[in-house]
C-alpha cells in the first residue's frame, strides 16, 4: 500500500503549492505554517481538489476519509444520532466516546465548536480506513482533549496516516516527518533521525536538540523521557 | 460593469427588450458578449442548466396549444442568461451603494443591507450545498431522491443560524435602522457605450413590436 505524489502542483492565482513524494503505511507528520497550503494537499490527497498539474496514485488503498479542519462541515445529519448513522457507525459508542451519552436526539448545531469536534472525532475514531488524513484535528480543543487525539492516533497501526498540523505540543508517536516550506512539501526523514532538521520544530524540541539530547519520539512521554536525560 | 448604476439601467433596457421581441432577445444576446468573462462563468453555472428544462418544458405545453413556444423559450432562455451574467458581475457592497444613492441613508440603506445580506445568503447556500456534497462524498454516500428532504432541511436549518448570528452582529454594531454609507461609482468608456447599445437593443425591440402590430392589422 502507498500513496504517491507524483509532482503535484495547485495554482491559485499567483498562491502554488507543490507535493513530490511517497508516503507508505505509518504516521506522517506534515507540519507548516498557517498559509502554507497544508489544507490544499489534505484536499488534493482525498481527491476533493484537482490539482492543476501532477498525478495522485493510490496504490493499494481502497478505503479513505477526510478529517476537515472545521467539524462542521461533516454534518449532514438532524441530529446526532443520525449523524453518527452517516459514518456507518453505532451512534451510542460514538455518543459514549465522546461524552455525550443520552443526547443522540439534539441537533448537532446546538453544541459548541468543541463539543462538535469531540463527537467528530469519536465518529471518526470507529471508522477503519486504509488512508486517513487528518487536517488539524486539534483545533477548537482543550490540552485534555488534544491529548486524547495524539494517544489516538498513535494507536493507528496499519494503512497510512497523514496528520497536518501547525500544533506546537501534543503529537501521536510519529513514523515519517515532512514540511511544508512556502507551499513546497519537503520530506523530512524518519522519526527520530530527522528531527534536528526539522526546519520548523516547536521551541522545546529544539532546546533539546540544542542540548544534544534527541528524543526517541515526539509523544510526551518521549520528550519527557528526553528531558530527564539531558538533567542526568 | 464597474458601475452599478449603468448596471441596472442597462439589465432593466435589456430585460424589457428581451421579453418584448425575439429581435430585442438575440441582440441582447450579442450584448451579452461585451462582458465575455461574466458570460463564460454563467454558460458554466449549474443552476441555469436547472432552469433551462423548466421553460423547455413551458415553451414545449405553449407550442402544443397553439401559442408560440420557440419565441417564449428564446426570449426567457435569454432573460435567464441575462440575469445570471448580470449576477456574476455583482461585488459585494455593490447594491448597498446603488440603493443609498437611489433613496439615501435611511430606508435606502436598510434596503441595501437587505438586498446584500440576501445574495450573501445565496452565495453562502451555494456553498453550503459544495460542503454537504463533499460531506456525503467523504462518506461514501450520493445525494439522492430520498435524501434530498433532509439536506434542504440543513442547508434551511444553516441559512437561519446565521441569519441569527447575522442579526447579533448587527445588534453589537449598534444597528436599528439607516446607516451611513458613501457610495463610490467608477463608470468606463465600455460602461457607458454598453448603456447606450442597451438604448439602442430597446428602440429595435420597440421597432419589431411594431412592426408586428402593423403586419397584425
Amino acid at each position: 500500500m502507498k500513496l504517491v505524489l507524483d509532482r503535484i502542483i495547485m495554482k491559485r492565482g499567483s498562491w502554488s503549492c507543490a507535493a513530490d513524494g511517497i508516503l507508505v503505511p505509518g504516521i506522517h507528520l506534515i507540519t507548516g505554517r498557517v498559509g502554507s497550503g497544508k489544507t490544499t494537499l489534505a484536499e488534493l490527497i482525498c481527491g476533493l481538489l484537482e490539482p492543476t498539474s501532477g498525478e495522485l496514485v493510490l496504490d493499494g488503498i481502497s478505503s479513505w476519509m477526510l478529517c476537515q479542519q472545521f467539524p462542521e462541515y461533516h454534518v449532514i445529519g438532524a441530529t446526532l444520532e443520525k449523524e453518527a448513522q452517516s459514518y456507518g457507525i453505532v451512534p451510542e459508542l460514538a455518543l459514549d466516546r465522546a461524552g455525550l451519552t443520552g443526547r443522540g436526539g439534539e441537533d448537532p448545531f446546538c453544541l459548541s465548536r468543541g463539543e462538535l469536534r469531540k463527537f467528530q472525532f469519536s465518529c471518526l475514531s470507529l471508522c477503519d480506513r486504509d488512508l486517513f488524513v487528518w487536517d488539524e484535528p486539534y483545533s477548537a480543543l482543550d490540552c485534555r482533549q488534544k491529548q486524547r487525539v495524539a494517544q489516538h492516533l498513535s494507536t493507528r497501526s496499519s494503512g497510512i496516516t497523514i496528520l497536518f498540523t501547525h500544533e506546537q505540543r501534543y503529537f501521536p508517536k510519529t513514523d515519517y516527518l515532512w514540511e511544508m516550506c512556502d507551499g513546497v512539501l519537503k520530506y523530512v526523514g524518519k522519526v527520530p533521525e530527522a528531527l534536528p532538521w526539522w526546519e520548523h520544530a516547536p521551541s522545546h524540541i529544539r532546546f533539546l536538540i540544542g542540548k544534544g539530547v534527541i528524543p526517541a519520539n515526539l509523544t510526551e512521554e518521549d520528550l519527557g523521557e528526553a528531558l530527564c536525560r539531558m538533567q542526568g | 460593469m464597474q458601475d452599478a448604476r449603468l448596471r441596472l439601467f442597462s439589465v432593466l433596457l435589456l430585460s424589457a427588450a428581451t421579453y418584448l421581441s425575439v429581435a430585442g432577445a438575440l441582440l441582447t444576446l450579442f450584448w451579452l458578449f461585451l462582458y465575455p468573462g461574466s458570460l463564460v462563468s454563467t454558460v458554466k453555472s449549474k443552476a441555469l442548466y436547472i432552469l433551462l428544462p423548466f421553460t423547455g418544458i413551458v415553451a414545449l405545453v405553449m407550442q402544443i396549444i397553439g401559442e408560440n413556444g420557440i419565441s417564449y423559450f428564446i426570449r426567457i432562455g435569454i432573460l435567464l442568461l441575462l440575469a445570471f451574467t448580470i449576477f456574476q458581475g455583482w461585488t459585494p457592497g455593490e447594491f448597498l451603494d446603488l440603493a443609498v444613492w437611489l433613496f439615501g441613508t435611511g430606508i435606502g440603506f436598510d434596503i441595501g443591507l437587505a438586498i446584500e445580506l440576501t445574495i450573501q445568503g445565496i452565495k453562502d447556500a451555494d456553498q453550503d450545498w459544495s460542503r454537504v456534497l463533499t460531506a456525503m462524498k467523504l462518506k461514501g454516500m450520493h445525494p439522492e431522491f430520498w435524501n434530498l428532504a433532509s439536506i434542504g432541511f440543513l442547508m434551511i436549518h444553516l441559512r437561519l443560524l446565521r441569519a441569527d448570528d447575522q442579526a447579533d452582529l448587527l445588534t453589537t454594531r449598534g444597528y436599528k435602522s439607516g446607516g451611513s454609507c458613501c457610495p463610490h461609482f467608477e463608470p468606463s468608456n465600455r460602461d457607458i457605450i454598453a448603456s447606450l447599445c442597451a438604448i439602442l437593443i430597446l428602440l429595435v425591440s420597440f421597432t419589431a413590436v411594431r412592426d408586428i402590430f402593423i403586419l397584425m392589422m
